[in-house]
């Protein structure tokens, strides 16, 4: 995948669309979502999201976060009030589906892209030797999300 | 008005359900083209069809050249509701038929926007 | 995310007193959404518990940043659909019939991020010749004048009101964005201009003027509708705002039939 991006404007472009997605989605407030100043630590309770990508330049767009914040997402995508319990099916689907639409919209970054897998949730990351090809560190409300790029070829 | 509601995510169909009930339509969701189909098929009067492209099963694409194959179905508005937003993939899905295409991440204010260039929500003298 | 009618009768109620604006049944989702971040930044738990406390106890400004939230000018292409459709099977026509092979002059006045002039200049493609074409949007904003002369928008905006057929046509990816084609920007430009002062240029065919008015009070709206009344041609057209009037406030138009919208000319003058 890196042949294909240009990974200089990667950064900026990646915080552009999940703005987008923070916007219009999870929380309209402006500036609620902000790149990270500094590099930030996830808990050792994460949760991390993924789709990847099949064709020419196959890769992997991949959501990292505290499990109390994918939480938090989800009931803000879902407009969950916090009286409510959320299920285990609804809080996967939801927080796939983030990465579903971050994930789909970088991939339109790439020329000829193929089609995005089902996203994948879990506690740990992937452990398939992917190779990182790019880490945006954010911070949503104080709390960090982490979208890192993977090369899968 | 009734608008059929086709996504793979439960998140997604809720999402969109909840923006088209805001706007007065009444709802009926599928998981997948297939399904859909099948809904279709069962006689189920619907005047709008917001639809996913990649889904398992039958995909929004595959879903949509259905739809416009079949004459009782031709006044049926299509709506791609999609991640997809390569160039090349909207020019594909209004060649097949598609009458609009709304690109997530959307807002509801997007959606009443779009029906309302379909004619399916009025023009207000209003904000 | 639901609100209370109660809450909602009296969101609109205080938007419509306060700006004319209405605010019907089938727009809750639109005073949740612009009210959110309000309610959040206030530290209330949702919009309704956010306007019982203004209700009790809020303050000037809390209530004038109710009804900013929900009068700020949307910025969706073709807006309202009508004034375009009157430009194109009305507006021009007639003004080819009374100047054959004239050059067409557009205002687009408060264009915001160009989003208005880029769809005049959608609807105009096929019925006027670019060379014959001139299309001027002007703001007080320079930033979003700057914004409008770059010509790329995200994903958000495209996605409002504009036709994927249009989008397909009209636009290319540029990275994330999508930048709208040569052949329109050919015929469009944009400059930072202050309604209050004497006009940018003209005479213009027509001037669209819209969803601006509703800001300033009488005097203003008074003298900005005679500064661009000069900066009309006789035969030209005024396009304002879907529930906008020049009743009441200049006397200088008359209104062209209903139907087509919120459409007024010069009252002395007819075709040149």
């Amino acid at each position: 995948m890196s042949a294909a991006i240009d990974m200089g404007i990667f950064a900026e472009t990646v915080f552009a669309i999940a703005e987008e997605v923070f916007t219009a989605m999870i929380d309209p407030e402006p500036g609620a979502l902000q790149p990270a100043l500094e590099p930030t630590e996830l808990s050792e309770d994460a949760t991390w999201a993924w789709v990847d990508v099949h064709g020419e330049h196959p890769g992997r767009v991949m959501l990292g976060t505290d499990h109390d914040t994918a939480m938090l997402l989800t009931r803000a995508l879902l407009a969950v009030p916090e009286d409510e319990a959320v299920s285990e099916a609804d809080f996967v689907d939801a927080v796939g589906e983030i990465a579903n639409v971050v994930g789909g919209n970088i991939k339109a970054l790439v020329p000829d892209p193929g089609p995005l897998t089902l996203p994948q949730v879990a506690p740990v990351p992937p452990g398939d030797g992917a190779t990182l090809l790019h880490r945006a560190q954010l911070v949503w409300r104080g709390h960090p999300l982490v979208i890192t790029l993977w090369s899968l070829s | 008005m009734r608008a059929l509601v086709i996504d793979d995510s439960r998140t997604m169909r809720r999402i969109v359900v909840a923006a088209l009930r805001s706007l007065g339509f009444e709802t009926v969701e599928a998981q997948h083209g297939r399904e859909a189909l099948d809904v279709l098929e069962s006689g189920e009067e619907v005047d709008l069809a917001c639809i996913d492209w990649n889904m398992p099963v039958m995909t929004g694409y595959d879903f949509v050249v259905a739809t416009r194959a079949n004459p009782e179905w031709r006044d049926i508005t299509l709506m791609m509701v999609t991640t997809e937003s390569e160039h090349g993939q909207i020019v594909k899905a209004l060649a097949a038929g598609a009458h609009e295409y709304l690109i997530k991440p959307f807002t509801p204010d997007a959606i009443r926007d779009k029906l309302q260039l379909l004619g399916l929500v009025e023009y207000e003298e209003t904000a | 995310m639901t609100l209370t009618t109660d809450t909602f009768t009296w969101v609109s109620g205080l938007v419509r007193q306060r700006s004319a604006i209405v605010l019907e049944t089938g727009k809750e989702y639109l005073v949740e959404s612009r009210l959110l971040p309000l309610a959040r930044a206030a530290g209330s738990t949702d919009v309704d518990a956010y306007v019982r406390g203004i209700r009790q106890a809020g303050s000037p400004r809390a209530l004038e940043q109710v009804v900013e939230a929900l009068t700020t000018n949307e910025t969706s292409w073709f807006r309202d659909a009508l004034p375009f459709t009157t430009l194109t099977r009305h507006i021009v026509p007639q003004l080819e019939a009374e100047r054959p092979g004239g050059v067409v002059k557009v205002w687009s006045a408060a264009c915001s991020s160009g989003q208005e002039a880029y769809s005049i200049a959608m609807a105009l493609e096929h019925l006027v010749a670019a060379r014959r074409l001139e299309i001027l949007g002007t703001d007080l904003n320079q930033q979003v004048v700057e914004r409008a002369r770059a010509a790329r928008y995200n994903q958000l905006e495209v996605n409002r009101g504009l036709p994927a057929p249009m989008l397909v046509k009209y636009f290319t990816r540029h990275g994330s964005d999508w930048e709208v084609s040569p052949t329109l920007r050919s015929v469009t430009t944009f400059a930072r201009h202050n309604l209050l002062d004497a006009p940018p240029g003209g005479p213009f065919d027509v001037v669209f003027l819209r969803n601006v008015l509703i800001y300033f009070d009488l005097p203003t709206k008074r003298d900005v509708l005679r500064r661009v009344r000069q900066a009309i041609r006789p035969g030209g057209y005024l396009l304002l705002g879907a529930a906008e009037t020049t009743i009441g406030i200049d006397d200088g138009w008359e209104r062209v039939s209903h139907d087509r919208g919120s459409v007024y000319r010069p009252a002395s003058g007819r075709a040149a």
